[in-house]
């Protein structure tokens, strides 16, 4: 083992985290944005609210992330009006496509996540909200949802980290991502070993400090459980 | 005699599950200041009659008006009513304070935020000012110093007195109490039903669902014995618990007392 090919490379691969570390977040808050209305439909007593994010799950969830990608990133161009729309600068970059797809995929199970939570909410709390006359809106802005996030907050932090793993297959779409830079530099230095392990290893990193700041959350919204 | 207004009209109310009648035309009027206590054997049909009030249940016949604003219904596929007017619903019920069994308080906040949350943002007060009222509030519960602890951090009864400082909090006209002692253990019952004395003699209306029957006597102007879905007695506490005609109502009480 040459391990001086990671003194050597060592920032390139910081480069590929950086990159690794940029899908994950955007995608995840994108993902989340989507959620939320999804999972409202979702709890809601209408057929017809029901039926389109179902269905938007079922796909995403039934379907490799592996496909999706490449659908998305080589399906896309093959539209005319895809590649005339304003949004062509960014649907043809590799990077906004991964974020995208990510972000769209991420979204059908935190909708799940958030459904469940919302659906674990025992009934007495909900009445009581109704009691006091409470709209839905209000309801759910200011006291359902705040809940729920503190009851899903476990299953969510794993859904990030499962994000974070995923995202090395955006290397697959020409992205220096921390597993895209490392089978680059691979490539030109034949050291699998040390950069895998290089890699694997800032892989293991990032976990932790996501770890950490879903600690940090699970405090903010579950204080009530801590003291 | 002279009659207060009439705080609470119901008319009719009739409920059913499937085919299980549990609401047999149920009629009552509270004027305001009344205090009424529901009694019956479990199955009898109390607490739904107490639920169908603000439609937490909602009714299949029937009519409910708050300080002469009738609801106004709408039937469903299934046969029950429910409100045309969300809008309209929201405000009565923001007008009758309710009190669970089970307290349902909402875990994630501290007492103080349990209790200022409906009237800052359903009733769109200040919020200095709901939090002076608050804090005048579970004084009179005696929680001033629990003010800043969870739901969870309290016994039963605390949790319970929190409850109704929280539907005081709305400074509705009717208070309906749905049997808010009985999820409770015995030695932490008094301090509950203390608070509720307190507010009777205040001349609160309140309809209270309960199974204390010494209270209920002690308390009430008015009691309303429900055996399967129907008022079987209705009358002073002296002429239920001395001289009810029913014999049903002179049974359940030679037990329940």
């Amino acid at each position: 083992m040459d391990w001086s090919v990671i003194a050597e490379y060592y920032p390139r691969l910081l480069e590929g985290s950086w990159m690794t570390l940029k899908l994950v977040i955007l995608s995840s808050i994108l993902g989340l944005i989507l959620a939320i209305p999804m999972a409202l439909a979702r709890v809601s007593e209408s057929l017809a609210w029901n039926g389109l994010p179902r269905l938007y799950i079922f796909f995403f969830r039934g379907t490799p992330l592996l496909i999706q990608i490449f659908l998305f990133y080589y399906g896309l161009s093959q539209f005319e009006i895809v590649r005339e729309s304003a949004l062509w600068p960014y649907l043809r970059e590799p990077y906004w496509c991964a974020i995208i797809v990510l972000g769209l995929h991420t979204a059908a199970y935190v909708a799940e996540i958030l459904r469940g939570a919302l659906q674990a909410i025992p009934r007495g709390e909900v009445e009581a909200c109704r009691v006091m006359g409470m709209t839905k809106p209000t309801m759910y802005r200011r006291i359902l949802l705040p809940r729920a996030f503190g009851i899903m907050m476990p299953a969510y932090g794993n859904e990030v980290i499962l994000m974070l793993k995923g995202s090395a297959l955006a290397s697959t779409i020409t992205l220096l991502d921390l597993t895209g830079m490392a089978r680059t530099i691979i490539a030109r230095t034949y050291t699998p070993e040390e950069i895998y392990i290089a890699a694997g290893v800032l892989y293991l990193l990032i976990s932790w400090l996501f770890m950490l700041f879903f600690k940090l959350l699970d405090r903010l919204f579950n204080r009530h459980q801590m003291v | 005699m002279y009659q207060t207004p009439v705080a609470l009209e119901l008319t009719d109310i009739h409920k059913r599950y499937g085919d299980l009648e549990v609401l047999k035309g149920i009629s009552l009027t509270a004027h305001d200041g009344d205090v009424i206590s529901i009694i019956g054997s479990s199955g009898s049909g109390k607490s739904t009659f107490l639920r169908c009030i603000n439609l937490l249940e909602n009714p299949c016949q029937g009519s409910i008006s708050v300080n002469g604003e009738a609801l106004t219904l709408k039937k469903r596929a299934d046969g029950s009513l429910e409100a045309a007017d969300e809008k309209q619903l929201a405000r009565i019920r923001s007008r009758l304070g309710f009190v669970f069994q089970n307290f349902n308080l909402w875990p994630h906040m501290t007492i103080l935020e349990n209790v200022i949350e409906a009237p800052v943002h359903v009733l769109g007060r200040s919020k200095r000012e709901v939090r002076e009222l608050a804090e005048s509030l579970l004084e009179k519960v005696g929680l001033s110093d629990r003010a800043h602890y969870y739901p969870s951090q309290l016994s039963g009864g605390q949790q319970q007195r929190v409850a109704i400082a929280r539907a005081l909090a709305m400074e509705p006209q009717v208070l309906l109490f749905d049997e808010p002692t009985s999820a409770l253990d015995p030695e932490l019952v008094g301090e509950v039903l203390g608070v509720m004395r307190g507010l009777a003699e205040e001349g609160r209306t309140m309809l209270i669902v309960t199974h204390e029957m010494k209270f209920a006597r002690e308390v009430s102007d008015r009691i309303i014995f429900l055996h399967q879905g129907r008022v079987e007695e209705d009358g002073t506490p002296e002429q239920v618990f001395e001289s009810a005609e029913s014999t049903r109502c002179r049974e359940f009480l030679a037990t329940a007392v």
